[in-house]
């Protein structure tokens, strides 16, 4: 079986997987980070959303061994202790999750969002990108907003 | 998804070596299509190689009248990169537009030509754009290359390393969204080029094709106003629950005008 | 903002205590939960929408590597399991009773989780395969032969209910299983004959599906000592899928314990027990390890509950004035391809009028079955359809008659003088101030600024359109539920309740009542819900009776709390519990408060340590001081309110956008307003996804769903929508005792109608009429196309 070494959230990891473990199986079926989630098939829901040496990407579209020598942040990997990293914080304080199943996905995808497009995102801008992101519960009204909210705490990061 | 044998080298040469002996594996270049069609055990090969570690198939250069887009840059490089800017402004805004922002950190341009979707945004660039894809074999020019759903020129093993876009004098590109999938139901890219204009349509018949009758009108004058009273024909044209072949027709019309007013910076067009 | 130090009382818009392990990935949903030795299941799902099963043939399958077992229906009934005990409709006094015309029974007929005869919907689970790995799992459900006999199917809701339709179960006499008359033939015959104007629209609310975004999941377990069945899976209610579950099986509730955490989504489609649920719990004891199922995103369009899908026939009379007289007409409700559930049925033509004054009604209300997968109440269930209809009706009407629509609406609109309002088929509207929602709506929307606006839309070659409707929405429900309250010695609050939180932040607004009514710090009241070992009754979150329902018996059981602590306080502080009051948690003796006194005042706290302390106490108040609020609640809520929207519609394409949608709720009292406008919020998204894009596609004549995924299966996205112009009143319910209305489907009920009224209104100049659902670019186009064609003819 082949091996994969990566960091994940900071710790190293090296695993034997078989090749078709996908990123989002890896982690959430031989990490137990059970953050990730998959809400579809197709890669178009967003729900497993992870960051792959710094970009959001959709986990259960990437093969794990793909990842060989990668950096991956999951949700789990954002906080700092008790303090909530500014994107979850926005979101807690904005509420912008309801069921809370795409919330994980929405914050990794605001988080990449503010990295490409900058601290100040209008509207249009954060509706346009969450293009790959679906929400049931809330209509995207708060998710805008939070992010919005997010992206500018970001900055005194 | 069925296990399969698995190769990520960091060199071209080492790639084509796999990929010749082993004609029953998959190039992996992105797999934003190809991994999907793999769960959905849709598609079983025996292995994968994949092209993501090979820096030497990532990048965009000049070369003179040419801009080169390396086949592994993913769309989100294509979309901000200053030579595809300055060089083809259309191509910045349909890499921009392709699936959703971390399908494009993944997705490359070579996979996408590859996998030759009917409703691809990239193929309608590089036929419209006369562009020249080239392999670690040949050279294929875009008029060859594209044969029907989901099928290239391609031979088995055959490994895309760049595409070589001729700068035009115009362009532009127009996607109306399939609602589900945000494919394309209608994508009409306009280009002005040295060797006259070139229309592309995708996504609303099995592969993409060139607009011939909208070429000619528009060789005669590059403005939608010469587009007028030409009606697409329905015939070839897809039909599906999300449009018939007749509307599909009618979004070609449409938005073949549409993108010509983009390519000239023509304010939106009123309707008449 | 720390929770500490923001006010958690009714009213507040309170941090969700849910939010911080869900902002952090510590949430525990249904495919989170992993069992030691667990194996892993698969369903074999048919390909065919209507077919014989002649074999199952296991024996390839069965030598794969790592599969375990593979059941199939005969093993079912092997073992005994019984059928899904659907209910088809959930009994509510409030409701009105729908019964077959001519007196017969209504047909019903068992549904097995794995098929027993014949399939009856493409994806109906033929057979489960039990593996060491998931992927052993498919390769086994690959090797699988099963050998169909083909036959026609048929998907289409009007053509289900002809008498020469493919049966979808032989032994009916036909697909229509309920065939019922509503209202009063005679007088609205009598009306529709004096009538100055009628008109009439024929529809079809499209068949959708709900798409929580989580994926259903369970894992069974099954331990032979004490033969107990465990089920960890997110339902709407742990209690109801206990009960069920033990039916299935045949063994006492006690030996079944559901175990539901977070739920990603409901909406309806997780109201009734899924047949993998049971199939999990019995499969573990059939191979003696627990056994895990996770449902594929394909795998849930085509086994998923799914929903509406009603064609309706209606006609409204007016009198030369605009008055309405009477509505006519007939709705045909397609369950699918079991007899699940009719209540959408019932709950549409029982407000057929919605809250117009309508002086008769007569409808015929049919449920027929069809090659479909199963359908089930889904947000607002019944209500949006019908609303629908009749505000175009309304808008018809106004066309038809040169009446402005707004006007119409006024004309006939409820005044609160009439209130309470039996309407034509026998509901009872206790209360509302309809006139002032509509109005409100009216004023936020600039509906008087619309002309000014649909001129520049026009410089700009779009069609701008504004587009008005009512609703109200009749919560009723299960009528029972049931809290049990526990004061701990350290303050603590415990309370259990047999509701189950889906995303609506029970656990922050249930809890804000507890610091509201008994002053006790919001950080110290825990909400325990979806565990049947302590849950011993609940009637689930549905019909808006969640918090409408717990706030009900939360305060009764908040006021035994008060009353015994009452009595211990008095005892602490040497007095009559007649003189103890109680106020921010504190007892106190009778203008002592606020006083140095002697003794006093006493703590809910100091209360809860005395009795678990103090010996001398009598001995019903002795031990944890607890209390059980259980109530019955027989009347039904009607919150009602208004939506405006405008869109621009771009001719040539057909392609639509939308400006602005502006939405006032009545939502009684308000407890949360961030979590109030977050229901509103998503349920105008879930709404305007039915009007515009979302569709349950199956094809005539294979039966297949071409809706199959999220390629073809389109979902709302940020980008469909603006920022929501939303605002609540708070007008105290007549029929709550502490004023509230529900507010988890006004957001849904007028999304149809308001949606289609606005882009009929944009394409009024092309003499346009109706556009049906979903409104998509080409049929809007399509509509633009006929109607210049009819003109020019």
């Amino acid at each position: 079986m082949p091996n994969v070494s990566l960091t994940i959230n900071g710790k190293k990891i090296s695993q034997p997987i078989e090749a078709r473990t996908l990123l989002v199986q890896l982690l959430r079926d031989q990490l137990s980070l059970t953050g990730t989630h998959v809400g579809c098939d197709t890669s178009q829901c967003g729900c497993c959303t992870v960051h792959l040496n710094g970009k959001g990407v959709k986990s259960c579209a990437v093969l794990a061994l793909s990842c060989q020598d990668s950096v991956i942040t999951t949700i789990e990997g954002l906080a700092e202790g008790e303090t909530l990293h500014p994107m979850q914080q926005a979101f807690r304080e904005g509420h912008a999750l309801q069921c809370g199943f795409c919330t994980p996905g929405m914050i990794m995808a605001g988080i990449d969002m503010v990295k490409r497009k900058g601290y100040e995102l209008d509207e249009k801008t954060v509706r346009e990108e969450l293009e790959g992101n679906l929400c049931r519960c809330t209509g995207y009204h708060t998710i805008v907003k939070a992010i919005q909210a997010g992206a500018r705490a970001m900055k005194n990061l | 998804m069925h296990d399969f044998l698995y190769q990520r080298p960091t060199q071209l040469p080492e790639a084509s070596q796999w990929a010749k002996e082993h004609v029953d594996y998959k190039l992996l270049a992105g797999g934003m299509s190809l991994i999907p069609s793999l769960k959905m055990r849709l598609s079983q090969p025996a292995g994968l190689i994949d092209l993501s570690a090979i820096d030497a198939l990532k990048g965009v250069r000049i070369e003179g009248d040419e801009l080169i887009i390396k086949a592994m840059t993913p769309h989100a490089e294509v979309a901000i990169d200053k030579n595809v800017r300055q060089g083809i402004r259309a191509l910045c805004e349909l890499a921009a537009g392709i699936g959703d922002p971390l399908v494009r950190n993944r997705g490359t341009i070579g996979g996408s030509l590859a996998n030759a979707d009917p409703a691809a945004c990239y193929p309608s660039a590089v036929l419209a754009l006369n562009a020249t894809i080239k392999t670690n074999q040949r050279e294929i020019a875009a008029d060859q290359f594209f044969l029907g759903l989901f099928e290239t020129a391609l031979h088995p093993g055959e490994i895309i390393t760049e595409i070589r876009f001729p700068k035009p004098k115009a362009a532009a590109y127009w996607k109306f969204r399939q609602p589900a999938s945000r494919f394309s139901l209608v994508g009409v890219f306009v280009a002005q080029t040295n060797t006259g204009v070139r229309v592309a349509i995708t996504g609303a018949a099995d592969t993409v094709f060139r607009h011939t009758e909208a070429e000619q009108r528009l060789n005669v004058q590059f403005h939608p106003s010469a587009l007028k009273g030409l009606f697409m024909s329905e015939k070839n044209m897809n039909s599906d629950i999300h449009a018939s072949a007749q509307y599909r027709a009618h979004c070609i019309d449409v938005i073949t005008e549409r993108a010509v007013a983009m390519a000239l910076n023509l304010p939106p067009q009123k309707e008449s | 903002m720390s929770a500490s130090i923001q006010s958690a009382k009714i009213g507040d818009s309170v941090i969700r205590k849910e939010d911080h392990r869900l902002v952090t990935g510590a949430g525990c949903f249904s495919d989170d939960v992993n069992l030691p030795g667990q194996a892993y299941s698969v369903m074999l799902r048919s390909p065919h929408a209507h077919a014989k099963v002649l074999g199952i043939h296991t024996k390839n399958a069965l030598k794969c590597p790592g599969v375990i077992s593979i059941l199939t229906g005969q093993d079912l009934i092997t073992d005994k399991i019984k059928a899904i005990p659907h209910r088809p409709f959930s009994p509510h006094p409030a409701d009105i009773m729908l019964t077959n015309s001519d007196g017969s029974e209504m047909f019903m007929a068992p549904h097995y989780p794995l098929v027993v005869d014949k399939v009856r919907h493409v994806g109906e689970a033929v057979a489960m395969v039990i593996a060491e790995s998931l992927a052993a799992a498919k390769d086994g459900a690959e090797a699988i032969e099963v050998d169909y006999e083909i036959l026609p199917s048929v998907t289409d809701t009007v053509s289900a209910a002809k008498k020469n339709a493919p049966r979808v179960f032989d032994t009916a006499p036909s697909n229509v299983c309920l065939d019922a008359e509503t209202g009063d033939r005679e007088k609205t015959e009598q009306a529709f004959a004096k009538a100055a104007k009628i008109v009439s629209f024929t529809t079809w609310i499209p068949r959708i599906t709900g798409v929580p975004l989580e994926p259903r999941a369970a894992v069974g377990e099954y331990t032979d000592n004490g033969r107990h069945y465990t089920l960890h899976a997110g339902t709407s209610g742990a209690w109801r899928t206990q009960m069920d579950i033990a039916i299935m099986l045949g063994v006492h509730e006690d030996h079944v314990r559901v175990i539901t955490k977070d739920v990603g989504g409901h909406f309806g489609t997780r109201g009734m027990l899924y047949g993998e649920f049971l199939l999990v719990v019995w499969a573990a004891r059939r191979v003696g390890r627990p056994v895990k199922w996770t449902c594929d995103r394909q795998e849930a369009f085509v086994s998923d509950y799914q929903a509406r899908d009603l064609a309706v026939e209606a006609e409204l009379a007016l009198d030369e004035k605009g008055h309405f007289l009477a509505i006519r007409g007939s709705n045909i409700s397609n369950a699918g391809g079991h007899t699940t559930n009719f209540s959408p049925l019932r709950k549409g033509v029982e407000i057929m009028s919605t809250i117009y004054r309508m002086p008769a009604a007569f409808f015929r209300a049919r449920g027929v079955v069809s090659n479909t997968a199963p359908t089930r109440p889904y947000r607002s269930s019944g209500r949006p359809e019908v609303i629908y209809v009749m505000e175009r009706l309304i808008d018809l009407a106004a066309l038809a008659c040169g009446i402005d629509r707004v006007t119409l609406r006024r004309i006939n609109l409820l005044q609160n003088h009439e209130m309470p309002y039996t309407n034509p088929f026998g509901m009872v509207f206790s209360d509302g101030d309809y006139h002032q929602s509509m109005e409100k709506a009216l004023r936020m929307a600039d509906w008087d600024g619309f002309e000014q606006r649909r001129q520049e839309a026009k410089t700009r070659g779009q069609c701008r359109g504004i587009g008005i409707a009512n609703y109200v929405d009749t919560a009723s429900g299960v009528p029972r539920e049931r809290a049990e309250m526990t004061l701990r010695a350290d303050g603590t609050v415990e309370v259990i309740i047999g509701t189950v939180s889906t995303g609506q932040g029970h656990e922050t607004s249930f809890a804000q009542l507890v610091t509201d009514w008994l002053g006790v710090p919001f950080d110290q009241v825990k909400i325990l819900t979806g565990d049947t070992q302590f849950v011993k009754f609940g009637g689930g979150t549905h019909s808006g009776r969640g918090l409408r329902l717990a706030s009900i018996v939360i305060h009764s059981a908040c006021q035994t709390i008060i009353k015994k602590g009452k009595r211990i306080a008095a005892l602490l502080l040497k007095c009559e519990p007649s003189v103890i009051e109680f106020k921010e948690g504190v007892f106190y003796q009778k203008g002592e408060l606020g006083q140095e006194s002697q003794g006093g005042p006493v703590s809910l706290t100091q209360v809860a340590e005395a009795s678990m302390g103090l010996t001398d106490l009598p001995e019903e108040l002795q031990g944890p001081l607890r209390a059980i609020g259980d109530e019955t609640v027989t009347v039904a809520e009607f919150p009602y309110g208004c939506q405006v929207v405008e869109v621009e519609i771009d001719p040539q394409l057909g392609s639509l956008k939308i400006i602005n949608y502006t939405a006032v709720d009545d939502v009684g009292r308000a407890v949360n307003p961030a979590i109030i406008h977050g229901q509103v919020h998503g349920g105008i998204a879930q709404g305007v996804g039915q009007a515009l894009m979302e569709q349950a596609h199956y094809d005539p004549v294979s039966g297949q769903l071409l809706s199959g995924s999220f390629m073809d299966y389109a979902m709302p996205r940020a980008s469909d929508f603006p920022f929501f112009n939303a605002q609540y009143i708070e007008i105290p319910s007549k029929t709550h005792p502490l004023g509230m209305r529900p507010a988890g489907e006004g957001g849904t009920a007028p999304a149809l109608g308001v949606m289609i009224n606005a882009i009929c209104h944009a394409l009024q100049d092309y003499g346009v009429k109706h556009v049906e659902m979903p409104a998509t670019s080409e049929r809007i186009w399509q509509a633009i196309q006929q109607a210049q064609a009819t003109k020019t003819s």
